[in-house]
């Protein structure tokens, strides 16, 4: 197996408090990995260490997180968000800026100010979104003056602008109605063949929907980990069975 | 807690234990109106297909809305699933019960060359095989169901058996053809039984360990789905390309 993301022994920390314990997790290439588990099992907190983001909260790590092989502790924060993109639950496009500009944000943020680059980059990741169709005769509007599943594909193309390798997703369309939840969805069947990609969802069909390999947490540890297949029909432990079958949780 | 979702599978048990006990009762009763020569026996089983077929519409309906509703998974979804299978299963045995009864009906009489075959050694076994696979289910016990599935092949050969010696009474005697043929068709159908009592334990392998045996031998588990989607796959297209250059030439 190709693996994109190795997390050895991972125990994460706010303050005093363990909230993840003894995680170790390989996350394949150009797959799909669903985290599920109840509310406080930690799947968020495991999603944000990826990209150190648990650090910037005040929350601190131990155990070794690999990203082709190389130590992420390691790695400058600001080079790792770009490498490791973020979609929350909530769009969040910037109020004051442009569809445009939202999209290039991240670009400018690195440096890149010249347009003629800047055009080809916006129109690719909005077509990888599925967005441009849209909004392309509208790139000058803002950002927030479209509905709520179109903001939540121009945070994703927001992030596809920077060229990242992996794509972690926070609950994507928990806010979103049924059509743009199945947009974003048929979305992340197409990223999956260029990006690897984390989801945490508390939407249990969507997970057996979209994700290759399903994670079960439950109260900071990892209580299964195997093909969302095996998970959702037969899994090997109880307190998985329980969980997706809604009978706790 | 009980939930809404676990009292309406508590009910689909509930009809689906019912509807194996009516079942069993009709097979018990059209051959002991063989074994009796009781016409009433044999008119009240024809007379019962309504209440078996009423119970057929209903277990159909809850698994339907079961399904619709609470996209059921890992154990509920074998369990509905299966439930739907046993349910024709049984609906099938019901309705080769009235079949037997109603070639009774028609004979009116036990002929004296029954004497000479198999049937009656196949009734024993058919009543055993459709209790077991009936005890099976309710007891979640593979043990059983594989006792079943075993004692199968005992019902074929007899049914062989069966033909070979009617086929010779027939040649004896004349007048003894309507009636041979009346039990031809009788053994027939008993071997029938055999194959959905074994339908039904193979679903109760499904239910218990998540095994698909299909076709009494082929074994796999039901997480291994997509790859046998794959192998089939894999057969259609060459089927396809196989006929289109037979079509060519």
């Amino acid at each position: 197996m190709d693996i994109k993301i190795s997390v050895k022994n991972l125990e994460a920390f706010y303050g005093k408090n363990k909230v993840l314990k003894n995680i170790s997790i390989d996350i394949p290439r150009n797959k799909v990995v669903a985290i599920i588990g109840p509310s406080g099992c930690g799947k968020s907190t495991f999603l944000r260490c990826l990209n150190r983001m648990h650090e910037v909260i005040g929350g601190t790590i131990t155990g070794s997180i690999q990203v082709d092989g190389e130590d992420l502790t390691k790695t400058d924060p600001v080079l790792l968000r770009k490498r490791l993109g973020m979609v929350f639950q909530k769009p969040n496009p910037f109020p004051t800026m442009s569809i445009f500009n939202n999209v290039a944000a991240g670009l400018r943020f690195n440096g890149v100010r010249n347009k003629k680059i800047l055009t080809p980059i916006v129109e690719r990741s909005l077509k990888q979104a599925a967005l441009w169709d849209e909004v392309k005769d509208n790139l000058d509007d803002s950002g927030v003056n479209i509905s709520g599943g179109q903001q939540q594909r121009l945070c994703i193309a927001r992030t596809l602008a920077v060229d990242p390798e992996v794509i972690l997703m926070d609950e994507p369309a928990s806010a979103l109605d049924p059509i743009s939840t199945s947009k974003i969805e048929e979305l992340i069947f197409e990223l999956k063949k260029n990006y690897t990609i984390v989801i945490v969802t508390h939407n249990m069909q969507q997970a057996a929907r979209v994700s290759d390999s399903t994670a079960f947490f439950y109260m900071g540890e990892l209580i299964e980990y195997d093909k969302t297949t095996k998970i959702f029909t037969n899994p090997a432990n109880k307190q998985t069975e329980d969980y997706v079958t809604g009978r706790f949780g | 807690m009980e939930t809404h979702f676990d009292i309406q599978l508590a009910k689909l048990k509930t009809r689906l234990f019912k509807m194996c006990s009516l079942v069993d009762e009709q097979v018990q009763f059209a051959l002991r109106a063989i074994e009796e020569e009781d016409m009433s026996l044999a008119e009240m089983v024809v007379e019962r297909d309504k209440k078996v077929d009423k119970y057929d519409v209903k277990i159909e309906k809850i698994c339907q809305k079961l399904f619709a509703l609470n996209q059921p998974v890992a154990m509920d979804l074998r369990l509905i699933m299966s439930a739907m299978t046993i349910n024709t299963n049984l609906e099938r045995i019901g309705d080769i019960a009235v079949n037997i009864a109603e070639n009774f009906i028609r004979l009116r009489t036990k002929p004296a060359f029954l004497e000479k075959t198999k049937i009656n050694q196949m009734s024993m076994i058919v009543k055993e095989m459709l209790r077991n696979a009936i005890d099976s289910f309710i007891q979640n016990d593979p043990k059983l169901a594989e006792k079943v599935i075993r004692s199968d092949d005992e019902l074929d050969a007899l049914n062989a058996e069966n033909h070979k010696v009617l086929i010779e009474i027939m040649k004896e005697d004349k007048e003894s053809i309507e009636p041979a043929v009346t039990f031809l068709v009788t053994s027939r159908e008993l071997e029938r039984i055999g194959d959905h009592a074994t339908n039904i334990a193979e679903d109760v392998f499904f239910i218990v360990e998540a095994e698909l045996i299909k076709h009494k031998y082929e074994k796999f588990l039901f997480s291994e789905v997509e790859n046998v989607e794959k192998e089939i796959d894999e057969e259609i297209d060459e089927d396809e390309k196989r006929n289109g250059d037979v079509q060519k030439n």
